[in-house]
Formats: C-alpha cells, structure tokens, sequence
C-alpha cells in the first residue's frame, strides 16, 4: 500500500520535471503556430488564440527554405561519410599499432584534437579556405567538417577494435586473406555498431553546426542554421517565422533521434563510461 | 612475425592522418607562427612584434573580460548542471510505468541544436513580448507594467545566457548520472537499509563514492564544452557579453587583427591541451581507471 503511493508520487512528479524541462521547446512549437502578429502581442499567452500556418508561409517567402536545407544535409552526410570511412582506418591501424607507447601518444593526440575548441582554429581554416579558393562552396563545408570529426571517429572506434582480440586478425591472414580482405570481410561486420554510433553521431554534430558555416559560407553554400539565425538582428526581427523555421528543422531530428537514441548518447558518453 | 603488416597499417593510418595533418596541425602551426605577427589591416603585410600579441592578451581588458566571463560561465553553469542533472537523475532512476519513455523525451534538448536553443530563449527572455517576465508578472514578482531588460543588461544577459546552457545540457549530466546509478549493485543499497541508512545516509555514504568517477568524468566534459561555448552567446547576447570563443571570432572576422585572435586562440588552445592532460588522465590512460 505504501509502495503504490510512493510509486504513484514518483510518477507524478517526474511527468511533472518532464513538462517544465520541455516547456521552452514547447513554446517554440506554440509559437510556430501563432498568426503573425499574435507573438508580439501583450500580455503574452502559452497557447495560440488560433492555429495559423502564416509564419510558416511567411519564412517560405522570406528564404529558399529547401535550399539551405538541401546545402546543410547534403555538407553533413557527405563528410560524416569521408569522416567515418578514413577514421575507421586510421583506428584500425592505430589499434593495431606495434607497440603500446606508440598507441597511447597517437591517442593522446587524437583525444586533444577532439577537444580542441573549433573557434580557435578558425582563424588559420578561413585562409585556408580562402587559399584553396573554395570559400562559400559546399566543397569547403564537407572537407572542414570531415577533418573536424575525424579524431572523434578515430576516438569512438579505437575502443571498438581493441576489444577484439587480434588473434580474429591472425586466424584470417593465415586462412590466406589479405590485409584489406581481413578488415573487410573480419574485422568491419564486428564493429558494425560502431561504425554506426560514429555515423549517426557525426551526422548530428554537422547539422547542427552553426559556427564553421557561419564562417566558410555566405551566399551560395549557406546552412540552415546560419540562415535562420538571420531573421533576428540589427535589421530584422521576425519571431514568428524563425520559430517556424526552427520547428521544422529540430522536429524531424528529435523523431528520428528517439529511435536512433542508443547510439546518439554512446556518441555523447563515449569514453567515459563503458 | 606480425601478419598485420606495418605497411598496410601505415596505409589504413594516414589518409585520415593526412586530412587531420592539413586541417588541424597546420593551421595550430600556422597559427602559432601568426601570433608573433601583426598584420597591416590593408595591405596584409606582416611585421614581427615577438610576444607583443601574448603581452596584449593579459594586460588588455579585450581578453580580460571575456576569459572572466568564460569563467563565470563555465562554473555556474556546470554547478547547476551537476546539481539538477543529479535530482533529475535521482527521480529517473526508478522504474514505474512509462519510466524509459519519460526519460527518452527528457532527452529531446540535447538534440536540439545550440543555436536554436539560443534563438528559442532570446525569444522567451524578451522584455516586452518574452513569456519569462509574463510568467513573473502573473506569479506577481512583477508589477504592472514593470519589464526586466534580461538581454540589455550586462549581468542579467549573462544569466540568461547560462539558463540556455542550463537547459540544453542538464540532459547530458543526468544521462551520465543515470548510467552511474543503474549500474551500483542493489545489495549494497538493501543492505544499507536492513542497517537503517535513511535516504541520505545511503545517497551520501553509497551511492555518491560509488558514481564519484562518473561524476568527475561528465563534469570535465561539461567544462570543456561549456568553456567552448559560441552558438548561444552569438545569438542571444552578443553586444552586451563577449566569451573567448566569440572575442577571437569577432577579432579575427569583423576587425581582421589576425596576429591578436591568433594569440588568443594559442593560449586557449593551451589550456584546454593542459587540462585534457592533468584531468582527462582516465580517458587516455585506462589503466589509471576508467574501465
């Protein structure tokens, strides 16, 4: 008996914690919705007077919406592709690395690359950039975030592959295999999960960047994010559409995220609880 | 004999080391070679100041201020994320109906991108129009028509720049804290309550010392990020509070002083190098712990 209201309290209070920590998202959503005018109206209400879709039409007019979407997912899947493949080999050759001191200093290395805060670098990148002569180009997004998400990649998957025991290795090359057949054919089926963790994980970090593009792009090239962040500034204050912008764009990732989660927060822990 | 060749590891190792070489290591070389340099605006052209640029950096409140703020930033954040992310963590912890989908919804704000974290709460923290102050005048904190100008002052817009912070990582600490508990052995906890142990007794003598690598682990990680912090200070408060990351954005960007931002960008890499390496010592060292 005690039990059940002990557990019927702990229900309630924690659908109660759930509703205020989602509150700010689900103000967004309620302020998607408003007509125009209603979100700059006084005293301000939770929910719409009325269900209007006019921010949404209003941020459609106001920027080709499809592009910059079209600009942020094709930069994000094509470097988390180059990142996932090229960090999946150098982890495998890390890894496997002839002697332990060798492993560790690459390691360190890798693990002090991924922390590197991205502003700071951004002053040698942008003349990189510059000098390449791929400033505002796609081109420019891809090669930046794959170098970007590379240690990470390589720092996710080490752990993968030391956990196989390098005889799986051994038996494979006496069997006749080659290098590259073994990796291939042995070793990647077994770090499938990984390698989708570090996927998934990448794809996120690039979407939701904001400071690279901000950086390397300006017309042609520009991001989602650097294009919604305009719709507030010294010249604009359209509240109500850029809510809608940033409905439509955080949604579907939060649906998808609920059902990749598992490897969104091994992405997210990864390396400090095994 | 090794039959995973040194020369096919050498060429699964250096394609991505190659990529890492030309877009990490040489622009932190080039980087550090910059900052003994001031560049003419105009032509470009580059004189050798020494250290004139570092010099600059810690008599000069255009470094100053921000590495204060960060600092600010960086503690008051990460205390609060650690405290509500470890209440949070301790009332998720326990199973009823509906528990994993509670949890898997508390999650949505980390998937939630920084910048649009920053847009939602500029929009709430508005004076005129922002829902905060509505709130405030309705529980009758706020009288009348009585604004608080959270964005326009230089204490509050840093408040409310943390709050935004607050909110979109409290679900990272409590995910941390959450595998931390689930993962300490039930008998203890029983056998601390056949003794007697109060909810206390049993949260400060068992459960703490035993997730205590956790916490240590997820709060250098929060540092780290929230030392790094740029997207939200960008977009919600960037005329009235300047942090490191946005002081060498806007050095090297808006006013094109390449040799000083790179200065600055040397010595924060600096810290974040020596601090991965005295505090991160079970993430590259597993036989210190970790494991």
């Amino acid at each position: 008996m005690k039990n059940n209201v002990k557990r019927n309290l702990v229900i309630v209070l924690a659908v109660f914690l759930l509703g205020f920590w989602l509150f700010p998202y689900l103000y967004l959503i309620s302020s998607a919705f408003k007509p125009g005018q209603e979100v700059f109206s006084t005293p301000v209400k939770f929910f719409p007077k009325k269900l209007s879709l006019e921010s949404f039409s209003t941020m459609f007019e106001r920027m080709p919406f499809f592009k910059y979407i079209f600009n942020s997912l094709s930069a994000a899947l094509l470097s988390t592709f180059i990142a996932v493949f090229l960090g999946a080999l150098s982890a495998y050759a890390i890894a496997r690395a002839t002697g332990k001191k060798l492993t560790m200093l690459l390691l360190v290395i890798v693990l002090m690359m991924k922390m590197i805060p991205i502003s700071s670098i951004a002053v040698p990148i942008y003349e990189i950039v510059m000098d390449l002569g791929i400033y505002d180009t796609r081109l420019a997004l891809v090669i930046v975030y794959a170098a970007l998400n590379i240690p990470f990649v390589i720092w996710m998957m080490i752990s993968f592959y030391s956990s196989i025991p390098i005889s799986i290795d051994e038996a494979a090359a006496i069997d006749g295999a080659s290098n590259f057949a073994t990796f291939r054919k042995v070793i990647l089926p077994i770090v499938m999960p990984g390698i989708s963790s570090a996927a998934i994980f990448t794809l996120f970090l690039s979407l939701n960047d904001f400071l690279i593009a901000l950086l390397l792009t300006s017309v042609e090239a520009k991001t989602f994010t650097v294009a919604i962040s305009e719709f507030v500034n010294s010249y604009n204050y359209d509240l109500g559409p850029m809510m809608a912008g940033a409905f439509l764009y955080t949604f579907p990732i939060i649906l998808i995220s609920l059902f990749a989660q598992k490897y969104i927060v091994s992405g997210m822990t990864s390396g400090s609880i095994k | 004999m090794r039959l995973v060749s040194r020369k096919t590891l050498l060429l699964f190792f250096l394609p991505g080391a190659i990529f890492m070489a030309m877009f990490l290591i040489y622009p932190i070389v080039k980087m550090a070679m910059d900052s003994f340099f001031e560049f003419d605006i105009y032509t470009n052209e580059k004189l050798f100041i020494g250290f004139d640029n570092y010099i600059k950096a810690f008599t000069d409140e255009s470094f100053l201020i921000p590495l204060k703020n960060t600092l600010i930033y960086v503690v008051v954040a990460v205390t609060f994320e650690t405290i509500i992310g470890m209440a949070l963590a301790l009332v998720l912890v326990q199973d009823f109906p509906g528990s994993k989908l509670v949890r898997s919804l508390m999650l949505a704000p980390l998937m939630v991108a920084p910048l649009i974290s920053g847009l939602t709460w500029r929009l709430m923290f508005n004076s005129n129009f922002g829902i905060i102050n509505q709130i405030l005048r309705n529980l009758g904190i706020l009288q009348g028509t009585d604004t608080i100008t959270w964005l326009a002052d230089k204490k509050l817009a840093l408040s409310a720049a943390i709050v935004a912070d607050i909110w979109l990582t409290v679900p990272f600490m409590m995910l941390m804290f959450l595998a931390g508990l689930q993962s300490i052995d039930e008998s203890m906890l029983e056998a601390a309550k056949l003794d007697g142990a109060n909810f206390f007794q049993s949260l400060f003598y068992i459960k703490f010392p035993a997730i205590m690598p956790v916490i240590l682990t997820a709060i250098s990680i929060r540092m780290i990020d929230a030392a790094r912090t740029f997207d939200i200070i960008y977009v919600m408060v960037d005329e009235q509070v300047t942090v490191i990351s946005t002081v060498i954005y806007k050095t090297l960007v808006r006013y094109n002083h390449t040799g000083y931002a790179s200065a600055m960008a040397m010595i924060f890499i600096l810290f974040f190098v020596i601090f991965t390496l005295v505090f991160l010592q079970d993430m590259w060292r597993p036989s210190k712990g970790g494991k």
